[in-house]
């Protein structure tokens, strides 16, 4: 009678599978289970950090803006989510906030149309949504403004943030600027909006014609700026609306 | 530069759009005319409705010194409304009935309507019934220069026809002839 040797043949081939299948089956499920634990983890103390801190996320700008950085550091969209609006924004409210910001900026954006032609600049945005906001809505910043006009962007309504001269303006209609224009917006706002044919001569070299074209342009046909023709030097003179200062 | 409101001597607290350069000139874009006027004919009327002014003509823009240079004018940036503009500006007040030309037949002097005839009728029949004139004649001198001031006093004649004669198709009022012209007597509404 032989005895079976000792070797390799030794180990049931299917066995040996079956048990790999169970240590490996266990061994993930204890992953699973140590990464499940651990999202409720961070869940909880997220859930904690945003009940403890909502009030201060929606009242203080500099600690919003850390708040959004850090969720984008470690890619989180506040305002996604499995549900509408999404379980981090509800969680914060912030999502309401955003959209209530956002009406604010349509608001002021459509109501001074007319008198700039639908061109704003940021502070003066900022300046006008901030008291259309009164004192308990807290500060905002250029920040929140830009945030709320990305949440715009599926609406279609063509809302954007251009910058023009080194100044970031609010454009909310569907207009594009030409370079001519941009330049000209650009040198009307060091002018407080005042803007004459001379100036674009002097400073930016063009010719008469071309100077011309721009600024008629753009009282003509884009609405963007109002004739005086009783100015003291030029006798006639452009005022780029959206680069004036308006009190009211 | 910024544009601010302003308070004139008057009392009478200009929007910061009369601050304005361009404000006061004729727009050749439509489309900002349109908002030009529209914001010179709300401050018409309510400058008017502040100094209780009836009558605007194109004249008042053209010489200083008339009850209109506060509005029509603004020393401080050196503008003024040139009496063109204004006649156009009168113009789009007559078409959308805030204002009449008066005398008819001419475009340089308007009726101001910071009142509505309608509304001139209900403010005149409510002064008759607190005053005690109902069913008593009365002339229109008597109506435009109280001896009491009323919201009345000063109002020109032809709105105060105007007004007559609304409240004659509800037969609140009743013109009658007297010797030296035309009176008015006032009755109860109809129960």
């Amino acid at each position: 009678m032989h005895r079976r040797g000792v070797g390799l043949a030794a180990f049931d081939k299917q066995q040996t599978t079956r048990r790999f299948e169970e240590l490996s089956n266990s061994i993930s499920q204890s992953q699973v289970t140590h990464l499940n634990s651990q999202l409720s983890q961070f869940r909880t103390a997220l859930t904690h950090f945003a009940s403890t801190h909502r009030d201060k996320i929606k009242s203080d700008p500099s600690f919003r803006h850390a708040f959004q950085q850090m969720c984008t550091s470690i890619g989180v969209d506040p305002l996604a989510g499995p549900r509408k609006g999404g379980w981090w924004a509800e969680l914060l409210g912030l999502g309401d906030w955003q959209y209530e910001l956002g009406v604010q900026i349509v608001d002021v954006c459509v109501s001074t149309r007319e008198r700039n032609g639908g061109l704003i600049e940021m502070e003066e945005l900022l300046r006008v949504v901030s008291k259309l906001r009164g004192v308990s809505g807290g500060s905002i910043t250029v920040d929140d403004i830009v945030q709320s006009i990305k949440t715009l962007e599926p609406l279609g309504a063509g809302y954007q943030v251009v910058e023009i001269g080194g100044r970031k303006m609010v454009r909310s209609v569907v207009k594009e600027l030409d370079d001519d224009q941009t330049t000209t917006l650009a040198l009307a706002q060091d002018q407080g909006g005042r803007i004459v044919e001379d100036m674009l001569i002097d400073r930016r070299g063009w010719s008469r014609e071309r100077a011309r074209t721009a600024l008629e342009n753009m009282l003509l046909r884009d609405g963007l700026c109002w004739l005086d023709d009783q100015d003291e030097v030029y006798g006639r003179a452009y005022w780029v609306t959206s680069a004036m200062k308006w009190d009211v | 530069m910024s544009l601010s409101t302003h308070t004139t001597p008057s009392g009478f607290v200009l929007p910061s759009i009369h601050a304005a350069p361009p404000f006061f000139t004729k727009q050749p874009n439509p489309a900002t005319e349109a908002i030009v006027i529209e914001q010179w004919s709300k401050l018409i009327l309510s400058y008017a409705r502040h100094r209780k002014l009836f009558m605007l003509r194109v004249d008042d823009a053209e010489t200083p010194g008339g009850e209109w240079d506060e509005v029509l004018r603004n020393e401080r940036i050196n503008r003024r409304l040139p009496p063109t503009h204004l006649e156009s500006i009168l113009t789009a007040m007559v078409v959308k009935g805030v204002a009449a030309y008066e005398p008819a037949k001419q475009t340089r002097s308007v009726l101001l309507y910071w009142r509505l005839p309608e509304e001139w009728a209900e403010v005149l029949h409510q002064w008759a019934t607190s005053t005690g004139q109902m069913n008593t004649i009365m002339t229109y001198y008597e109506i435009t220069e109280p001896a009491v001031p009323s919201p009345l006093s000063n109002i020109p004649i032809p709105l105060l026809r105007k007004a007559i004669a609304i409240l004659a198709k509800t037969n609140r009022a009743q013109v009658i002839a007297i010797a030296d012209g035309e009176g008015v007597r006032f009755f109860a509404p109809a129960k």
